[in-house]
C-alpha cells in the first residue's frame, strides 16, 4: 500500500481545504497517511479553532467569492474533509511540539479530535523519509 | 462497451453524485463498491468534468474494470465491474 506523507505547515482556510481534498483522494486509493503539522498549521488543530479559520493565503481579497463559491459547490469543510479521510483509511495527525507552544497548545487534549499525537521534527523527516508521496502543504 | 451495450447493462447499484463537486463523486464511488460483490455492475452519475478521467484511473488502479461512460444531458454515467 502506498504510504503519503504530508507536512502542513499553512493555517489557511485555501490551503487547509487543499490538503483536505488531497486527503481525501488519498482515502479513496487506500494510502497510509501520516499528516505533520508545522508552525501555522497548529492553529486550526487547536481546539475550537476548525471553524475559526477563515483567512486565505492567496487572493485574500477574494475571500468573500471563495467561501460563497466553496458553500455553492457543496463543497464540504476542510475539517470535514479531514474526518471523513480518517473514517475512510489509516490516517495519523500529528502536531509538531513547537508549532503546538506557539498557538498554546501543549498537550493532545488541548488539540480537536483529528490529532492522534504531538510529536518531533525527527519523526516528520523518517515519515518523510520512508514514503512513496512526500508534499508540503 | 459500446455505448448500446452500456445502456442495456443491468445495474446493481446506482451511485448519484451529481450534487457534488471533486473529490465527492470518487468518494461516492470508493465507499459504494464496498458495498458490493464482486462481479457487481456500479454505475456512478456525475456532473463534474474531472471525475470522467479520474474514476476510471482509479478504479483500474483499485483491480475493478472501468466498463465505459455515456453522457446525458448536462451530467454522465460512468460504469464499473467490481474485481
Amino acid at each position: 500500500m502506498a504510504k503519503l506523507c504530508i507536512g502542513l505547515f499553512s493555517g489557511s482556510l485555501d490551503k487547509l481545504t487543499a490538503a483536505g481534498v488531497i486527503l481525501s483522494g488519498a482515502a479513496a486509493d487506500d494510502m497510509d497517511v501520516e499528516v505533520f503539522v508545522l508552525l501555522q498549521g497548529a492553529r486550526a488543530f487547536i481546539k475550537g479553532n476548525e471553524s475559526k479559520i477563515d483567512n486565505l493565503s492567496e487572493a485574500s481579497h477574494l475571500k468573500e467569492e471563495f467561501i460563497n463559491a466553496l458553500e455553492k459547490l457543496n463543497v464540504p469543510s476542510w475539517y470535514e474533509f479531514f474526518e471523513m479521510s480518517k473514517d475512510m483509511t489509516n490516517v495519523k495527525i500529528y502536531i509538531c511540539s513547537l508549532a503546538g507552544k506557539i498557538w498554546g497548545g501543549e498537550k493532545l487534549e488541548h488539540f480537536n479530535d483529528l490529532t492522534d499525537d504531538i510529536c518531533g521534527i525527527g519523526e516528520y523527516l523518517t515519515s518523510a523519509e520512508e514514503s512513496d508521496i512526500h508534499m508540503f502543504i | 462497451m459500446t455505448q448500446e451495450e452500456l445502456k442495456i447493462l443491468e445495474i446493481n447499484k446506482s451511485v448519484d453524485a451529481r450534487g457534488t463537486a471533486c473529490p465527492g463523486p470518487l468518494l461516492e464511488a470508493k465507499k459504494a463498491i464496498g458495498t458490493i460483490s464482486s462481479g457487481d455492475i456500479m454505475e456512478v452519475l456525475s456532473a463534474d468534468e474531472g471525475t470522467k478521467r479520474d474514476i476510471p484511473k482509479w478504479a483500474n488502479k483499485k483491480g475493478h474494470e472501468y466498463l465505459g461512460t455515456v453522457e446525458d444531458s448536462g451530467f454522465f454515467k460512468i460504469y464499473l465491474k467490481k474485481g
